[in-house]
């Protein structure tokens, strides 16, 4: 009997050895190496030049807010296309979950592995806090892009644009698509992901307020969520389209309820003519909706070159560069980007190490330019 | 027979012993910073979250019966003691309390459902995580509280429940230790525990010789309940931000983490032990195979293979016939 | 009386009667969801359900359960849409997938009835296996733009009908007739209501129970066809939590999950009702954080009152049963007719897992 159970464990240990074996494969680097560099960069001390690290030395991982969602999967494009340009280690690492305490276990696991800088898209502003502190206190910087946390925990957010920002361009990308807008007196409804999402949340509140001011005469009429799952979002687009059968136009700040809204509108034979439907999404999942006139234009902002400052401003942190706010750095690929101070996101922490690099700017994507962009 | 099945469950957990060791090793081997010390024990943080429910819904599931509302639960408890710190100035560990009350509540709701009103758990579990998870929403949004936000700067004395540590063992670790005590001591050393065997070995049978099924059965899903919230608090002390999606996926791995521990999920077989080194097996597997260079996304595969394969094994020394068949043609130099 | 009694022995019509008030409730309070649109809307959405609900009965009825199907479907979808992007045609896209889901139904049968992997562990496992098969599969990206030709044949109507519910509807109603007619049909039923008697009668147990995991295995991926159709983009957590639903939708329709009870019919019906929920909520206009609880409500009142319905008849039954028996000298008749139906009862209000 004992030797059954040994045997057994030996199947179960022989499984796990398979798997780690094809867990190897994926990752470019052995684990060794990983556990090589922090004996080095950690004494790298910050007078330090770029000169003597060799980019090889440098690991960095990059954390989306979930995988398999296309907004992150192009970022990441971006930043694994910069990692291979100037040549540092980089690791694509998350969950299918866009949760709090999964991503914190994500983090801490980059820790331990010896990672020399993170650059993460947080899922929540707060939550993350304790898991980066520790990180920064094992030597690690911290990077945020598309989603921030509080600034003390990190040095530099790549900020695709303040929530301000955003939910303007969201209720101008409608308001263009109306005659005197001022005075119209619309009906429109917000569609995107859950309540408990800390982005979307944000930028539908800014439009909320937008709207309240410039637009006093266009009533909300409803707020639905798609939960990230595509054929729910075509659902109740569907059911939004029934239930007010007058609405003019919905905002789908989200990347799986646009396609999805954009559907729905296309089943029940509707076209930009008859509902406005605008967000963000990537373009390549709505090219052929914008082509077909179910909607005229849509926005977001290029996130592979996102991914790949987010990316790069990690691994030349961890390089040993130390920046104040004010300086620029220089992006291959990209060009130079200057770090803000965090009032640029109303933020009151304010420090000399601690600050915002804004892209470049944001798209709309239209008929015209849409077959320009490939991500 | 009894002592035989009795027997064959301590091997179990005397291969899963082996396991955890071979797999300690193995990944120590790959990485060696996987040995530190701390990078063990800070694994705790991470994993103890399911090992707190599933240690308690060892005993659901031991009854014969599943929950899978207890994600719900844990968001639900997080807001609640959120809402009442912040909103209405409860003392941060009167709050505690009143959320884990909360959670026994949900889940004596769940047994009540299933024990007295006869509705199949799972179904009746999968009715309330919606309803547990949707309360979570409603009561933020009659708070005017922003749930994507969440409610943070808690004071430093909860901070430490998750944060703190005693002679180099973090709180995690040390709650966990104590919950495996308390609930080792009511499954194994109690008659609440026999009894709670007993009414998953034959529920007809207990009900003959006098048990209360329909209570065993509430108490257990309370107990999960409990475990719930008891997870919920740590996580929002560990993360140190009360939020409403907390723990919604955790319902696989806590069922995972259970099964690989031995517990047949037809009920009346099963023990704390086993869910314990399970919940730390899979733990350390989770943290090893990123450690080793797999994308986190891909962990699920590993724990995938490592729940059939398990389990394929134990049922074949159980007394699966054809499955010998297959192993004296692959392993034949060991049979 | 007697009419009644038998109408609620049908599970299917106690489902079909819930979805009536719901429509009728929601419909009260905001008529356009009885209009032919929104109803289109529901039908529509619920195909999926429908195919999985289908499936899962198979699985159900032996006792067993499938949790896999959502990474069936997601790996199917995700199959298919990726080689009808690339220009395979349509027909060799379809068999591929299903092959796919064949595959998984047969790794899934062969792991429960053959190695005795109990089958909620074999099927979480082969979950997760098959969702990060899918990952690499797809490399995380998602299958979009598919040719406007595919996406609109889901939109295609027949007599006014969307074809899919059709097809959905000529399924439920065959597969009813294999079960009812069939004699291969009702061993389904008999494996899950007492596993030793089948194999004692000579049903070939566990060659049906595999048979049951391979089809659901292929409703599951003929669901993912029929989602890269509908939606037009497969996302990487294509059919993620959906398993859930299609469980609930088999309950509601009176499925047992301890085995031997229920019909694919009345599957369809509750795969139906968990559609409308969803589109109920937005027509009833409440502010949509009140969504989420709201549909756990309506889930666990349906449930509920179904579990009380039930029960209520049952005991008015016994009642009637032992006054008769008080009356009536010739006991023998009425003992067999009492302990039969005894025995059904039992098996309706169980609550656990006990009956592997």
């Amino acid at each position: 009997m004992k030797r059954k159970y040994l045997s057994s464990v030996a199947i179960m240990l022989l499984v796990l050895v398979v798997m780690v074996g094809c867990g190897k494969a994926p990752a470019a680097t052995p684990a060794a190496e990983p556990a090589a560099t922090p004996a080095a960069t950690p004494a790298t001390t910050p007078e330090s030049t770029v000169t003597t690290v060799d980019p090889a030395d440098v690991s960095v991982v990059f954390i989306p807010k979930l995988t398999g969602n296309m907004f992150f999967e192009s970022a990441n494009a971006g930043a694994q296309a910069i990692a291979k340009e100037v040549g540092f280690e980089c690791k694509y690492d998350g969950t299918t979950n866009a949760t709090v305490a999964d991503q914190v276990q994500v983090i801490n696991s980059a820790v331990n592995q010896g990672y020399n800088a993170i650059a993460v898209s947080s899922n929540s502003p707060d939550g993350l806090n304790e898991a980066l502190k520790s990180a920064a206190d094992s030597g690690i910087k911290v990077v945020t892009w598309d989603s921030d946390v509080n600034p003390e925990y990190r040095s530099i957010m790549v900020s695709q644009g303040t929530p301000d920002q955003l939910g303007k361009m969201l209720v101008d990308m409608v308001a263009d698509q109306i005659d005197d807008a001022k005075n119209a007196e619309i009906k429109f409804a917000f569609f995107y992901s859950s309540p408990t999402v800390t982005d979307q949340n944000s930028w539908v509140e800014a439009a909320k307020t937008y709207v309240a001011a410039e637009f006093p005469k266009w009533t909300l009429v409803t707020t639905e969520y798609g939960e990230s799952d595509a054929q729910k979002s075509i659902q109740v687009g569907e059911s939004i389209l029934n239930t007010y059968a007058d609405i003019d136009a919905i905002i789908c700040p989200d990347s799986t309820a646009l396609p999805g809204m954009a559907q729905a509108a296309k089943n029940l034979g509707k076209s930009a003519e008859d509902v406005i439907i605008t967000g963000f999404a990537t373009p390549s999942s709505m090219r052929d909706f914008i082509k077909d006139g179910t909607l005229k234009q849509f926005g977001l902002w290029d996130c592979e070159v996102q991914g790949a400052m987010g990316a790069y401003i990690a691994y030349w942190l961890a390089a040993g560069n130390d920046f104040v706010v004010g300086d620029k750095i220089d992006i291959p690929t990209v060009g130079e980007v200057e770090i803000m101070p965090n009032s640029v996101l109303n933020y009151e922490y304010l420090a000399d190490d601690s600050g915002i690099v804004l892209m470049p700017e944001r798209t709309i994507f239209d008929i015209n330019n849409i077959d320009d962009f490939n991500f | 027979m009894m002592h035989k099945i009795k027997q064959f469950k301590a091997k179990w957990e005397v291969s899963l012993v082996i396991f955890l060791i071979m797999e300690i090793i193995l990944f120590g081997m790959m990485n060696p910073r996987f040995l530190k010390i701390k990078v063990l024990l800070n694994s705790a943080n991470d994993f103890v979250t399911v090992a707190i429910i599933a240690l308690f819904m060892t005993f659901v599931i031991i009854t014969g019966g599943i929950d899978i509302s207890m994600g719900s639960v844990v968001g639900l408890s997080s807001v609640v003691m959120g809402l009442l710190w912040q909103e209405l100035g409860f003392n941060i560990w009167m709050a505690l309390v009143i959320a884990i009350i909360v959670g026994a509540i949900c889940g004596a709701f769940n047994g009540y459902l299933i024990a007295f009103v006869g509705v199949q758990a799972m179904v009746a579990t999968l009715g309330t995580s919606f309803l547990y998870a949707g309360a979570s929403l409603v009561i933020i949004g009659f708070s005017g509280i922003s749930a994507a936000e969440g409610i943070g700067g808690f004071p430093d004395s909860f901070r430490e429940l998750g944060h703190g540590n005693l002679g180099g063992i973090p709180s995690s670790l040390l709650i966990f230790a104590f919950l495996i005590i308390v609930a080792y001591l009511l499954l194994h050393k109690t008659t609440y525990g026999r009894r709670v065997y007993l009414t998953g070995i034959n529920r007809k049978a207990a009900e003959f010789s006098g048990i209360n099924t329909k209570l065993i059965i509430l108490s257990a899903h309370m107990l999960v309940g409990m475990g719930a919230a008891i997870s919920g608090m740590y996580i929002t002390s560990y993360l140190s931000s009360s939020r409403a999606d907390h723990g919604a996926t955790l319902t696989l791995s806590v069922i995972t983490a259970v099964v690989l521990g031995g517990t047949a999920i037809t009920g009346g077989e099963g023990s704390i032990i086993g869910t314990a080194l399970a919940s730390v097996i899979i733990g350390l597997m989770t943290l090893g195979l990123q450690m080793a260079g797999l994308s986190t996304q891909y962990v699920g595969i590993g724990i995938g293979i490592l729940l059939v394969v398990s389990v394929a094994i134990k049922s074949y020394f159980s007394g699966g016939k054809v499955f010998s068949k297959i192993k004296r043609r692959f392993l034949p130099e060991k049979s | 009386m007697l009419i009644i009694k038998k109408i609620f022995e049908k599970r299917e019509i106690t489902a079909l009667a819930f979805l009536v008030i719901l429509f009728l409730g929601v419909g009260l309070r905001n008529p356009d969801f009885m209009n032919a649109q929104s109803i289109t809307t529901v039908l529509k959405g619920s195909v999926l359900y429908i195919f999985l609900a289908i499936g899962m009965t198979f699985v159900l009825l032996t006792g067993g359960i499938d949790v896999s199907v959502g990474g069936t479907l997601g790996i199917a979808a995700a199959v298919s849409a990726t080689m009808i992007r690339g220009g395979t045609s349509v027909p060799v896209a379809i068999v591929v997938a299903i092959l796919i889901g064949l595959l998984i139904g047969l790794m899934n049968g062969v792991g429960v009835a053959i190695v005795k992997v109990p089958a909620i562990i074999m099927t979480l496992g082969m979950l997760g296996i098959i969702r990060g098969v899918m990952i690499v599969y797809t490399d995380g990206k998602w299958v979009e733009n598919l040719p406007d030709a595919f996406k609109m044949a889901s939109q295609a109507n027949f007599a006014h009908v969307n074809i899919y519910f059709i097809l959905a509807i000529i399924t439920t109603i065959l597969v009813q007739f294999y079960f009812s007619k069939a004699r291969t049909g009702k061993y389904f039923a008999a494996i899950g209501d007492n596993l030793e008697g089948s194999i004692l009668v000579g049903i070939p147990a566990k060659k049906m129970i595999v048979i049951a995991y391979v089809l659901s295995g292929l409703c599951a991926s003929i669901a993912g066809v029929i989602f890269a159709s509908q939606v037009g983009f497969v996302t990487s957590n294509t059919g993620v939590d959906i398993e859930m639903v299609a469980i609930a939708a088999c309950v509601l329709g009176g499925v047992s999950l301890s085995g031997g009870v229920g019909s694919v019919v009345g599957s369809s019906i509750g795969a139906l009702i968990m559609t409308a929920i969803n589109s109920a909520l937005i027509f009833l206009k409440v502010p949509s954080f009140w969504n989420k609880s709201i549909q756990g409500t309506l889930l666990i009142l349906i449930v509920v009152s179904d579990v009380l319905i039930h029960k209520y008849f049952e005991e008015k039954a016994r009642k009637q049963r032992l006054s008769a028996r008080a009356q009536c000298l010739d006991k023998s008749v009425e003992d067999s007719k009492d302990s039969k139906d005894a025995h059904i009862s039992t098996e309706s209000t169980f609550v656990g897992g006990n009956g592997q």
